[in-house]
């Protein structure tokens, strides 16, 4: 057939509109069939029937339309208002609070764990403290030499490490500054040296810097001549720690009696005062008592040897100023002006 | 009635060569003396069809109107009357074609033979 002579326009529109029509029945019936097709196959390989559901299930499921409720039915904070029983203590606790509470509940959590491990090292210099306070003058005695007494009185944390008070007292310290604040809970590089014992201590200070930073409350692990802390700093440190005559291991000498200044302790303790931490209760009555035990100090020194290791005493400062004051290692005392200098500084 | 059936069939193959009966429509379309493409209309539900020929024009229209499901529904019927087992193609080909035909809604019949009467205007001289 040949193209040309087939011309549309010579038809007229009712034969227009027939093949039109014809046209579109074809198209109706293209889909019709192909409908018919899909559902015999369907029904050969078994799903045609499948999006069928019993009105029961129907019903379940229908969507609902109430205020209030969601399309499912549920209501919006149920889970609010209803409470769980704890497996561990029984008790029932609100929903929304059901997981902080379990945590803390059984133990497990960052943060319990935290609070776990202060409660530790504050229990266990209760105890090592409670324990001296039976014969008090254990307590006044405190030549036996360094660290542990001072680090069980800067260990009783009044201080929560989660609470803003933190944050609020490093901000009044400049620089690094050795021997403010002692006990935070910190977990970073660096040691802590709340958790040394005084045989550790004397070792690390005689090997490492020590140096205490302001920031972290943690002993500088760096070289006894490490650039970033002073001479000054290391010296001041070991003071703290280890007695008035302490400083730096390479100019140990043989031990003498420290002349030991008593007006310069009381001004350390009084500047030990300013960060307000709790521990100033009792130190308040322990200022009291060092003044006292000064000559005590001096004088048993030798005596009380074997009472020195009970330390922990739980008036902190006391334990300082007595520390102080008994400590007989090495230099006579030139460390003792420059200490004062520092918290001026810091004041 | 040769010229008519011959007629027919020129038509028919114009129809499945521009790709208007099978195949879809131009690539581009042309509206207002502007060119779009398939990606360009495809936010204006009401201009997308230009771009489906007349066999997916009629599936999407149908299926949209619920006809499919009306002739589902009915199928089902017939189905069950006959046993699930025993159903041919024949039978379902006999008793449902009818039916679909007389379901095809108004509107979508007139759309139809529009789009229909536009390509044949179109390709007036064969």
């Amino acid at each position: 057939m040949k193209m040309e002579e087939m011309s549309l326009s010579g038809l007229d529109n009712s034969k227009l509109e027939a093949i039109a029509q014809e046209i579109y029945a074809d198209l109706v019936e293209d889909s019709c069939l192909g409908f018919c097709f899909e559902v015999h196959r369907a029904v050969k390989c078994g799903y045609f029937f499948l999006d069928d559901t019993d009105p029961d299930s129907m019903k379940d499921f229908e969507i609902v339309d109430q205020p209030g409720l969601d399309i499912f039915g549920q209501v919006f904070n149920q889970w609010k208002s209803k409470e769980c029983v704890c497996p561990n203590c029984s008790r029932s606790i609100a929903a929304s609070r059901f997981a902080p509470h379990l945590e803390k509940c059984l133990g497990m959590g960052r943060n319990s764990s935290r609070i776990a491990n202060r409660r530790i090292a504050n229990s266990n210099n209760m105890n090592k403290s409670e324990s001296d306070q039976e014969d008090n003058d254990d307590i006044n005695d405190n030549d036996w030499s360094y660290g542990s007494e001072k680090k069980a009185k800067k260990r009783k944390s009044d201080k929560n490490p989660n609470s803003p008070r933190r944050s609020k007292s490093l901000k009044h310290k400049n620089g690094e500054l050795s021997n403010s604040d002692p006990f935070k809970y910190s977990n970073s590089t660096g040691i802590s040296y709340e958790t040394l014992g005084p045989e550790e201590l004397r070792s690390l200070l005689t090997t490492q810097c020590g140096v205490i930073s302001e920031h972290t409350k943690k002993m500088c692990t760096r070289s006894l001549r490490c650039p970033q802390h002073t001479d000054e700093q290391r010296r001041t440190v070991r003071i703290y720690f280890l007695g008035p005559s302490a400083v730096l291991p390479e100019v140990e000498s043989s031990l003498d009696n420290d002349s030991f200044d008593m007006t310069d302790s009381q001004a350390l303790i009084s500047r030990l005062q300013w960060d307000g931490s709790s521990d100033l209760s009792p130190s308040d009555s322990g200022s009291s008592k060092t003044s006292e035990n000064q000559g005590w100090g001096l004088g048993t020194n030798s005596s009380e040897s074997r009472k020195t290791k009970k330390k922990k005493s739980h008036l902190s400062l006391v334990g300082t100023a007595s520390g102080l004051g008994s400590n007989k290692k090495k230099k006579p005392k030139p460390p003792a002006p420059p200490t004062p200098s520092i918290y001026d500084d810091v004041n | 009635m040769n010229k008519d059936a011959q007629m027919r069939a020129a038509i028919n193959q114009k129809l499945i060569e521009t790709g208007e009966r099978e195949r879809p429509y131009p690539q581009v379309a042309e509206i207002s003396s502007s060119k779009f493409t398939f990606h360009q209309l495809s936010k204006e539900p009401h201009l997308i069809t230009i771009f489906l020929s007349l066999k997916e024009l009629l599936r999407a229209k149908l299926i949209e109107c619920g006809w499919k499901d009306q002739l589902k529904a009915h199928c089902k019927e017939v189905i069950k009357e006959k046993g699930l087992e025993h159903v041919t193609v024949d039978d379902l080909v006999a008793e449902i074609t009818p039916k679909g035909r007389a379901l095809v809604p108004d509107s979508v019949k007139k759309e139809l033979l529009q789009r229909i009467r536009t390509f044949l205007a179109q390709h007036a001289s064969l």
